[in-house]
């Protein structure tokens, strides 16, 4: 099998993290385990990056707010502008899952706006009218209402 | 703790949303970033002094540095690059640096949560302010897809002498990994680590909360800790003579001597800090801590003023460390 980091060698190691008593299992090849032990994500992602422009993997593509291409990316492994993750969401995420062992952001964010929590109010109390709906059979007014929440929730995505 | 964690410190990297980064930035947008960050701080009742690098003079840069107040990458930025110092040196923001801004929190000892409840306060007060870039999925969004998520890098300075002296760091690192956290030395350059001073942190910043990283850190610290406690015991048992002898033949140079370099004074620091710590040497810890700093290049040749030659700095150490240690004479 090849080495989940860099997709090049042969993978050789297994690791195994333990975070908070969740374990992850990685195979990886011998350099990419040196890059671990020393703990520099940068260059493991580095390593990665110019693992892919060497096999010539670079998609063609520019973000369209700051003018970074790809290429330009696999070269720093900067990115150019918050626009960039959408741009390159496609080819991101993988790689930021290989580098980080996890896909979804837990933690903190930002403050809610009150409209923002004026919908998701308004969201909760209309799930709420739907269940009692259904357990009432009355299933012209729940599928309203389903309509009603899928609406709301589309304005949300639209706006983040 | 303080027998062996020197400092806690938490950094949270942001972006702002509209702004390009770094890498994209032009000359106005980075001052557009500091004027922003500058009018929501004016809401605090404490205190920053703001400095720009653009002019600063270069001693001055590395004082910065050497009191962890800013990155050896902004050190060598110059347009658009500054930094905001709360007074009491316990929080500073980096600006422009790799990401717009970069909140450092300190705390000294094992305080963890202390520093990270400063740096998320000040989060607070510049977000309901100001838009971040983030992303439901990715969280926060940093110049480096490495940082992406909590954007913060939770981390505490440890003082393992004996652990390295018994060659056991190889053994500490593993564990570090193991629990994908980070251990390297701070001082001195490659392997070496001056002073036997190490950092551990965490490497990844996506998919896990502030306090599950902060609660890792610490938890791995004190278990480090607490081996370099078994073989300092270990150490002390075998041989208390011949311990206590390399602590007093340091002490005694450090009191006497009147020309040492840096390498040669972290050397014999390491030895002031485990005496202190273990209370065989009359000095406490917090004026080895306060030492480390102050004996450093930048801090002697700021401190020798215009006055005296640089060439003579190897001598004026000589004269803060006796004050350090003796008060005086």
């Amino acid at each position: 099998m090849l080495c989940e980091e860099c997709g090049q060698r042969q993978a050789e190691v297994v690791m195994t993290t333990v975070i908070n008593g969740e374990s992850t299992t990685r195979h990886l090849c011998r350099e990419c385990l040196k890059k671990y032990k020393a703990g520099d994500l940068q260059a493991v992602l580095a390593a990665v990056l110019s693992a892919m422009a060497e096999k010539k993997q670079t998609p063609d593509i520019t973000c369209p707010r700051c003018g970074e291409t790809y290429a330009e990316f696999q070269k720093t492994g900067l990115l150019g502008c918050a626009e960039c993750y959408t741009a390159f969401r496609r080819e991101l995420t993988p790689l930021i899952t290989r580098v980080q062992g996890r896909a979804q952001h837990a933690g903190r964010r930002p403050p809610v706006s009150e409209e923002e929590q004026a919908r998701q109010t308004q969201m909760e109390a209309l799930r709420a009218q739907m269940e009692a709906a259904v357990a009432e059979e009355n299933f012209e007014e729940a599928a309203r209402l389903r309509d009603a929440l899928r609406a709301l929730s589309a304005a949300k995505e639209m706006k983040a | 703790m303080s027998d062996i964690v020197v400092s806690s410190r938490v950094r949270l990297a942001r972006n702002y949303e509209d702004l390009p980064f770094r890498g994209k930035i032009s000359a106005q947008q980075c001052e557009e970033c500091i004027s922003r960050t500058l009018s929501a701080l004016r809401e605090l009742p404490e205190a920053y002094t703001y400095l720009p690098m653009q002019g600063m003079e270069s001693n001055e840069k590395k004082v910065l540095m050497e009191s962890h107040l800013i990155s050896p990458d902004l050190l060598r930025e110059e347009e658009g690059a500054a930094v905001l110092v709360r007074t009491d040196e316990k929080i500073a923001v980096m600006m422009n640096e790799e990401d717009h801004l970069r909140i450092q929190a300190f705390a000294p000892g094992d305080r963890l949560p202390e520093a990270a409840q400063n740096a998320f306060s000040l989060d607070d007060t510049l977000q309901k302010q100001l838009s971040f870039a983030f992303d439901s999925q990715l969280g926060y969004l940093t110049a480096c897809p490495t940082n992406t998520g909590t954007g913060m890098r939770a981390s505490m300075m440890l003082h393992l002498p004996m652990l390295t002296l018994f060659k056991q760091m190889g053994k500490v690192g593993q564990l570090a990994a193991k629990v994908g956290l980070t251990l390297r030395g701070i001082y001195g350059e490659g392997s070496e680590a001056q002073g036997n001073l190490y950092q551990l942190s965490n490497q990844v910043t996506l998919g896990r909360t502030e306090e599950e990283l902060t609660q890792a850190v610490t938890a791995t610290a004190r278990q480090m800790a607490e081996m370099e406690r078994v073989f300092r015991e270990r150490a002390w048992e075998k041989d208390p003579v011949a311990f206590e002898d390399q602590l007093f033949r340091s002490f005694g140079l450090l009191t006497n001597a009147r020309r040492m370099n840096v390498k040669e004074f972290m050397a014999h620091w390491s030895n002031l800090r485990l005496g202190a710590a273990m209370e065989k040497l009359p000095v406490h810890t917090e004026a080895c801590d306060a030492l480390l700093t102050a004996a450093q290049p930048a801090h002697v040749l700021k401190a020798m003023g215009s006055a005296l030659k640089a060439s003579e700095a190897d001598t004026y150490r000589c004269d803060i460390i006796r004050r350090a240690i003796r008060g005086g004479n």
